[in-house]
């Protein structure tokens, strides 16, 4: 989620005025996207329909809004578990890793192992 | 070794100057690694700070280990306590943040050698297994504690200037000190050391993460640089530079020495007796040979050769070998007949030099040939010379990386008959008096240049009988030895140049002139040279201070004197009577006269350099067991500063009135503004009515 998006976002952060169908296209345009690898996607679709799907009265697209923010729920806790998973071993066996951890890493930290 | 910082702090807020004390001149340890291991020192990439101990009794001791109450401390060492078992203990306990030692003669204890007791065990010529292997003959350095090759996590200054130690002390009286055994109270003294090394592990990861920087990062950072310089050779007939391999009729004769030297701390290396004694004595043989090799001319040619690096695993001599046996040299393994070794001849007081070889040599008939001559060459003089049991392997000795490659018959000529006789080996402490070169008070620089004294005069007779031995060794005749002397006061200026004071006047006519005009970083800086090889051209600029002394008193003892000009001399090859394959050409200052002007000249000399790099670094194999793959890590900066730190109370109380304070001003603001109507509309009411 670059910069540009964000404002964007704020410009059309009040959902109040725009009409349930264009909801509902942002709500799965936002879905769609995150698979491609961007889970971020899924995180703001999650925040940002989260009112629109479960609080407020039924309207005719809520049913699918909603379903659109649990799935994007569903895969953004499935990209935490793997990345912290990862994430964890990677910072924990790296040292040990000797050469394979060399390759892999972007950026070494100087003076420890 | 350090990268270049950016500005300095000159216009420093005043702030800082008011809190913290730099001191100036820092001695640290640094990390070396090796195919396998790291050794040296390392801080925190943000220094380590402590509060600054003496460590002066026992109880000292006891306060930093388990009974002080303000951990981490910085330890001040006296001399007396930087042995093993303190170190150890220091290096196992967490409440260390570092240790600055006191560099001094009062307290030094009859012998201390941070050196392993076996020097070079893994890249000698014993080392294929046998049952001599690791010093199990004989044990070299017995008296080594092994200090060098410990791997400690926080930082290690030496102290060695008096007037910085004074103000160390003076804060530590100020504030540290103890009164009626009570623990002192806060503000304490603190003392915060930086000397973070970027290289870890061993040479072979940190070589392969250099190369990983160098491909794929934007700003490729070095982490580690391999130990490397120059070794000098010279010959007595001029051989041709441009021919390499196999130099066609020479039978040549190689005497040999190291050039350097090391010590627990970084570029400190005064190395008396173990570097210095055989420098000065091979330049004093060649002083004494030279001129007799070219009047009567022995059949053989003698190649005289000065190792850099034989501390870390015979950086210079494997380096040669190899170059040699890769036909990559003006001569090779086939073209030497024998060799002959100067090892630590300093400490000899009277008693007999000895004669090392080992024991698949000795059954060698020319080894036996090659003792009986030198003991022909000792008979007219004051020298005794005798061979250890037959029984007992090589000292360490660059002699061994060439057994290594071939059997030729060779000996190495030492004081010591079984292990050093040098009770400082490799230690900061092995100096000027180490070797008993002092002189009276009273004399000026110059007068102290020529004096005598009695190492000098040992010295110049050990000189004169490897002179005469390689003569003789060489095939000369025996009715020329006793035109072959060596010159007392040579021995006694290079002995006051390399131990006393480099920047003396016959090193100032030796260099060029260049060297002689330049400022604080010149190689001629006041005292005695530092023998540690350092990393070379490529990272501190031209060779090591040492290499060029050697090589341009060599160009003195050696050289003829011509009459080029400077433009002439610096490009030889446009004159038709000059050999740049056979010589080189020096541009040297010359005395200076009573009104001090110099009038430099060219000298043309048989003098070379030859690169002095591990050979497992060209080979690219990091983790070679055969040669050494010693590398230096580098750093960013290294300093130290002292300042008053105030207890953790204070400091969490500090911390939480801030705190306190803005949450308070936070929501000082958040009423205000929400009341603002209330608060700021009083003065706007009136306006509004008067239409």
């Amino acid at each position: 989620m670059d910069l540009s998006s964000v404002f964007f976002i704020g410009n059309i952060m009040n959902l109040e005025r725009i009409p349930n169908e264009e909801k509902l296209s942002l709500c799965r345009r936002y879905y769609l996207g995150g698979f491609a690898f961007l889970p971020f996607l899924w995180l703001v679709n999650v925040l940002w329909f989260f009112r629109e799907a479960f609080l407020k009265p039924t309207y005719t697209e809520q049913l699918q809004i909603k379903s659109y923010v649990k799935k994007s729920a569903l895969g953004l806790i499935v990209w935490v578990a793997v990345l912290t998973t990862w994430i964890t071993i990677f910072q924990h066996f790296r040292a040990q890793w000797g050469e394979v951890g060399d390759y892999l890493s972007f950026t070494i930290p100087l003076g420890t192992a | 070794s350090p990268e270049f910082l950016g500005l300095g702090c000159v216009l420093c807020s005043s702030v800082e100057q008011k809190i913290y004390v730099v001191l100036n001149e820092t001695v640290p340890c640094v990390r070396l690694l090796n195919a396998t291991h790291q050794i040296g020192c390392q801080s925190s990439i943000s220094g380590d700070t402590g509060v600054l101990h003496v460590l002066e009794t026992e109880s000292d001791l006891d306060w930093i280990l388990s009974s002080g109450p303000h951990p981490p401390y910085m330890v001040i060492m006296e001399t007396a306590f930087f042995n093993r078992s303190v170190m150890m203990r220091m290096k196992n306990s967490s409440r260390v943040a570092g240790v600055a030692v006191i560099i001094s003669k009062t307290g030094l204890a009859d012998n201390f050698s941070p050196h392993t007791t076996c020097p070079n065990q893994n890249t000698g010529v014993e080392s294929y297994g046998s049952d001599l292997a690791n010093c199990n003959g004989t044990v070299w350095n017995p008296l080594g504690n092994g200090l060098s090759y410990e791997d400690f996590s926080f930082p290690v200054f030496a102290l060695k200037d008096e007037n910085q130690t004074q103000v160390l002390r003076k804060c530590y009286e100020d504030h540290n000190q103890r009164v009626n055994g009570s623990a002192p109270q806060y503000p304490l003294c603190a003392m915060q050391l930086f000397s973070h090394m970027h290289a870890v592990t061993d040479t072979v990861t940190c070589m392969r993460r250099t190369d990983l920087q160098n491909r794929f990062s934007i700003n490729p950072e070095v982490l580690c640089d391999p130990l490397s310089d120059f070794n000098v050779w010279t010959s007595t007939r001029p051989l041709n530079n441009s021919a390499k391999g196999h130099a066609a009729d020479e039978s040549v004769v190689i005497a040999a020495t190291r050039l350097d030297g090391r010590s627990f701390f970084w570029e400190q290396a005064p190395a008396a007796e173990g570097t210095v004694s055989g420098i000065v004595t091979l330049l004093a043989t060649i002083q004494a040979l030279y001129p007799v090799t070219q009047e009567a001319p022995p059949p053989r040619n003698i190649f005289f050769s000065f190792f850099q690096g034989e501390a870390f695993d015979y950086i210079g001599s494997s380096k040669m070998v190899y170059d040699m046996e890769k036909n990559d040299f003006v001569i090779d393994m086939n073209n030497v007949h024998s060799m002959l070794e100067i090892g630590q001849v300093g400490l000899l007081s009277g008693r007999s030099l000895w004669m090392h070889s080992d024991p698949v040599s000795r059954q060698n008939k020319s080894v036996s040939e090659m003792m009986s001559r030198i003991q022909s060459a000792a008979a007219g003089l004051k020298l005794t010379v005798d061979h250890p049991s037959v029984s007992q392997p090589l000292p360490p000795s660059s002699f061994q990386r060439f057994l290594r490659a071939r059997r030729i018959p060779g000996l190495v000529l030492a004081d010591h008959n079984t292990s050093f006789t040098n009770r400082y080996y490799e230690s900061m402490y092995d100096d000027a008096e180490n070797l008993n070169v002092t002189y009276p008070p009273g004399l000026t620089p110059d007068e102290q240049l020529v004096y005598e004294t009695d190492a000098a005069k040992s010295l110049a007779e050990v000189a004169t009988l490897v002179a005469r031995s390689l003569y003789l060794q060489a095939g000369g005749e025996e009715n020329n030895l006793n035109n072959i002397t060596a010159d007392p006061k040579i021995v006694a200026q290079l002995l006051y140049g390399f131990l006393v004071q480099k920047n003396n006047s016959w090193f100032r006519s030796l260099l060029p002139p260049e060297v002689t005009k330049k400022g604080v970083n010149s190689i001629l800086s006041p005292g005695p040279p530092q023998f540690y090889i350092g990393l070379g051209p490529r990272v501190h600029g031209p060779a090591h201070s040492v290499t060029r002394f050697v090589q341009y008193i060599l160009a003195n003892l050696t050289g003829t004197v011509t009459n080029l000009t400077e433009s002439q001399c610096q490009n030889p090859s446009e004159l038709s009577t000059e050999n740049k394959d056979l010589f080189s050409y020096f541009w040297v200052s010359g005395p200076a006269s009573v009104n001090g002007t110099r009038e430099p000249f060219c000298v043309r000399a048989s003098v070379r350099l030859s690169k002095a790099v591990s050979p497992a670094f060209e080979l690219l194999e990091y983790g070679s067991r055969n040669y050494s793959t010693w590398t230096e890590s580098r750093w960013k900066s290294i300093r130290a500063r002292i300042f008053l730190v105030a207890s953790r109370e204070l400091e969490m109380l500090t911390l939480g009135v801030g705190v306190a304070v803005l949450l308070l001003s936070l929501l000082v603001t958040y009423f205000i503004s929400s009341k603002a109507e209330l608060l700021f509309s009083s003065a706007r009411e009136t306006p509004t009515t008067t239409y």
